[in-house]
């Protein structure tokens, strides 16, 4: 019964999906200064679990239809205003895409301690 | 986790190309007063990563073919029989600007690099205090 609890699960994808966007962020604002390189970024978290909900939901590799939980989207180019050399990386847009990544996992974090917080205090210790 | 380390060698990657770049300004800006001396650029390029990560690099650097400076001196021991002399082609507006770019890059990088590293912390916490 405790094996699977559906909050934590949600906690790890959503950790896993800040982890994520954080990488790219970090990839992004490396590649600020070079010349024809493309933003890359994620749809929000909200996004990819609303598309999940109230369809079809894929519990293995060989379903067709659905989102798995732990599935990750795939990187997409933003087609933002771009340089003369090409390069289409606003640092500022970076750092919003940072701090709400770093959010992101903080909050994952604290809902998967005190979900076990809460587990510990139902068993008394 | 595997994230989080792309993220860093990312980010270091980087943190190391600004460096160069700010390294060849300053060598541009020591060098603004040396006869004959042409303005260095070096150029970035995306690296390869492990696994798609994409690593930034900084080229070979390359000599700025623009032409020198003509400066009349007809004192100075390098003047030719009209009295003028080569300068450099550095202009030293256009190196304190790119200078400070890097700054601000050099400082972005910095960030990102500090920020993964505390989210990766707090993971290490959730492990040990559980």
């Amino acid at each position: 019964m405790f094996q699977n609890l559906n909050v934590f699960q949600t906690a790890m994808a959503l950790a896993k999906h800040s982890g994520l966007r954080q990488a790219l962020s970090a990839q992004n604002i490396a590649n600020a200064d070079t010349p024809g390189y493309h933003a890359l970024d994620i749809p929000d978290f909200e996004a990819t679990v609303r598309g999940s909900e109230g369809s079809q939901r894929a519990t293995r590799d060989r379903h067709l239809h659905g989102l798995r939980q732990d599935h990750l989207p795939e990187p997409t180019l933003r087609r933002a205003s771009v340089d003369p050399n090409g390069n289409s990386v606003s640092i500022e847009g970076e750092m919003m895409m940072a701090v709400a990544a770093s959010r992101g996992h903080g909050r994952a974090l604290s809902i998967y301690r005190s979900s076990l917080n809460i587990l510990r205090t139902s068993l008394g210790r | 986790m595997s994230a989080f380390s792309d993220a860093l060698s990312v980010s270091s990657s980087g943190l190391r190309a600004q460096a160069e770049r700010l390294r060849v300004v300053s060598e541009n800006i020591a060098n603004v007063d040396t006869p004959g001396y042409r303005r260095k650029t070096l150029p970035f390029e995306p690296g390869e990563g492990r696994d798609g990560v994409r690593n930034v690099q900084a080229g070979d650097t390359r000599l700025d073919r623009s032409d020198l400076e003509r400066i009349w001196d007809p004192e100075h021991p390098l003047a030719d029989p009209a009295g003028f002399y080569d300068g450099t082609n550095v202009d030293l507006i256009v190196e304190l600007a790119d200078a400070r770019e890097a700054q601000r890059s050099y400082e972005a990088n910095l960030k990102m690099f500090e920020q993964t590293r505390q989210m990766s912390s707090n993971l290490m916490d959730l492990l040990r205090r559980g």
